[in-house]
């Protein structure tokens, strides 16, 4: 018995979780905890100041890493057996479909997720200082989910797809100069063919994801560091007040080490002059703080429960669909990009250059000089009137476009509202 | 500047220099390893068939090659492009009212290719098409040739 023990606190090493020390221990002799603080602010975790949208992001992120693995073992990225192989998974396999079908909604959530964080992000100015290069990271977060999903909308290579990424890669060689070279580089090719199928599945599995995975801890570090999440915009300090640095002497006033105390022990920590770019607490905001075991790592576990519940319920009823073999003769009628590119492919039908490179290329430049361009240092939504009316203009701008692509484009891309029934269509 | 300061700076010039040229070497030696040296896909010159073969009347539509083939009693042979100048669907010609439909954003074509509707920046292309020596119709993607170009056999 001896020995098991001796085992388990070769493993184990931190104090029992009953004790204060063991919970601290917990987190921070754990290389995969110890991205959270020992403590957190009791006010952060409420459910009502992030609605939990970045851990529910990165939870849909892991199911996609795990039923993306899953479903490489079945699929050979070239063109007729591609087919054959998403056939296979929908009818041979065994939990096949249902493996696809959380890989599609986890992807679909994904991007609704990503979406909905940015704009909690932005709601509550938690972009601003010190955070601005944080949403930087965010927006290129962004840009690679929708990369991801991309790239993986064509790996069924059936008509959907096919007519998805040609209308799609189109659009890109519409950029002046070096767009139609760019689609080559792309596709590996002139059209839509085996190259493009082998050139998406690598960017899909091996090099998108990686960037995602680099940036996300760049991303979570940055948040760490800078105090956790931010504080819920109702628990803001009123304006004259100052941020304080416990113990920190006033300016101009070197800096004197403590009395050391022989109770603690303290380790070295960047013993140097200056304050810290991060937020630091008051001694009653201290007082306000719990340890993160076990009162944030309940509530993660129970985000995980819930998202992995919800896409696994969704997959048991709703099927992924897959229409027949991709044939570039005949193009859909109306061929149509996925629902979160239909905004965008709206506006390319009225004019390629403007709606499909111009416009998107100005959101994704604003969105990443925000916090550049926002000088107005208040997080308070009384403080902030214009710009939250203007982000929420481009919220409802973006989805009534995809609304209309998506309900009101009938064949031809003609506008048809969604309770008339067309019959056969033009052809 | 003295002797030990010219030599710091010069060698961190030739070392700085070194690592952005192998830097630079490197990025161009991958992207030219992403262009393709070979691209295995359908030629762009290609024969079509016997002229016999090829009704008058409404164009014979090539699947495989995406174009249009129109046979006119007067005029002879035209070869024209299927493929839609907006964003690369498959158009198809209607004979109700002799126009090319382009399904995905509602371009539409006039018989001589023209853009008459919807967001299409050019006209459709026609392409050049000739007699081959064994007497077959010869198509060439590559060589673009006006609206009015016919081919008589």
């Amino acid at each position: 018995m001896n020995l098991i023990r001796d085992i388990w606190q070769s493993i184990v090493r931190r104090d029992p979780l009953s004790t204060d020390k063991g919970k601290s221990e917990l987190v921070f002799l754990n290389v995969w905890l110890h991205i959270h603080p020992a403590k957190v602010k009791k006010e952060n975790m409420k459910f009502r100041h992030s609605f939990y949208l970045g851990f529910i992001t990165f939870f849909l992120f892991l199911i996609l890493l795990t039923t993306g693995i899953a479903l490489m073992c079945y699929y050979r990225p070239y063109p007729p057996q591609a087919y054959q192989d998403m056939k296979d998974l929908q009818f041979v396999v065994f939990m096949g479909p249902f493996l696809r079908n959380m890989h599609r909604w986890a992807a679909h959530g994904m991007v609704v997720c990503v979406f909905l964080h940015m704009c909690r992000v932005f709601y509550t100015g938690s972009y601003k200082k010190p955070r601005q290069f944080n949403w930087v990271v965010g927006v290129v977060l962004l840009l690679l989910t929708l990369g991801l999903s991309f790239t993986g909308y064509l790996l069924p290579w059936d008509q959907l797809a096919f007519w998805a990424i040609t209308v799609g890669s189109n659009i890109g060689s519409y950029a002046p100069i070096v767009g139609g070279q760019l689609r080559e580089l792309l596709l590996g090719g002139h059209s839509v063919g085996e190259a493009a199928l082998l050139r998406f599945y690598v960017l899909h599995v091996a090099v998108l994801p990686s960037a995602l995975i680099l940036l996300t801890i760049v991303h979570f570090w940055r948040v760490r560091k800078d105090g956790g999440l931010s504080r819920p915009v109702w628990k803001l300090k009123p304006k004259t007040e100052q941020l304080v640095t416990i113990g920190a002497p006033p300016a101009g006033v070197p800096l004197q080490a403590a009395a050391a105390s022989k109770d603690k022990t303290y380790g070295l920590m960047e013993v140097v002059t200056g304050k810290p770019i991060f937020e630091t607490i008051t001694p009653e905001e201290e007082e306000d703080t719990v340890f993160s075991y076990p009162y944030a790592f309940v509530r993660e576990a129970v985000v995980l429960m819930g998202t992995v519940t919800t896409i696994m319920v969704m997959s048991l009823f709703l099927n992924a669909p897959l229409e027949q073999l991709a044939n570039p003769a005949k193009t859909p009628n109306p061929a149509k990009a996925p629902w979160y590119f239909l905004g965008l492919q709206e506006l390319v039908s009225h004019s390629a250059l403007l709606g499909g490179v111009i416009a998107p290329a100005l959101m994704v430049l604003a969105l990443l000089l925000i916090p550049y361009l926002d000088r107005n240092p208040s997080r308070r939504p009384a403080e902030r009137k214009l710009i939250l009316w203007l982000f929420t203009l481009f919220v409802v701008a973006n989805l009534a476009l995809i609304v209309i692509g998506t309900f009101f484009r009938g064949p031809g891309w003609a506008l048809v509202p969604p309770w008339v029934h067309v019959v056969g269509g033009a052809e | 500047m003295n002797r030990r300061t010219f030599f710091k700076f010069s060698w961190g010039t030739v070392g700085f220099g070194a690592l952005i040229s192998a830097v630079g070497v490197s990025l161009g030696a991958v992207v030219r390893f992403l262009v393709p040296s070979v691209f295995y896909e359908p030629p762009q010159a290609f024969k079509i068939g016997d002229p016999a073969d090829f009704p008058f009347g409404p164009p014979t539509f090539l699947v495989d090659e995406k174009i249009f083939v129109f046979r006119d009693r007067d005029k002879g042979f035209a070869v024209a492009s299927a493929v839609c100048t907006h964003l690369g669907c498959t158009v198809a010609h209607f004979q109700s009212d002799n126009r090319f439909h382009c399904p995905c954003h509602g371009s539409v074509f006039g018989p001589d290719g023209a853009v008459q509707h919807g967001p299409a920046p050019r006209p459709l292309q026609w392409f050049e098409v000739t007699l081959a020596r064994d007497g077959m119709l010869r198509v060439d993607k590559d060589k673009v040739v006006p609206p009015n170009y016919r081919l008589m056999v």
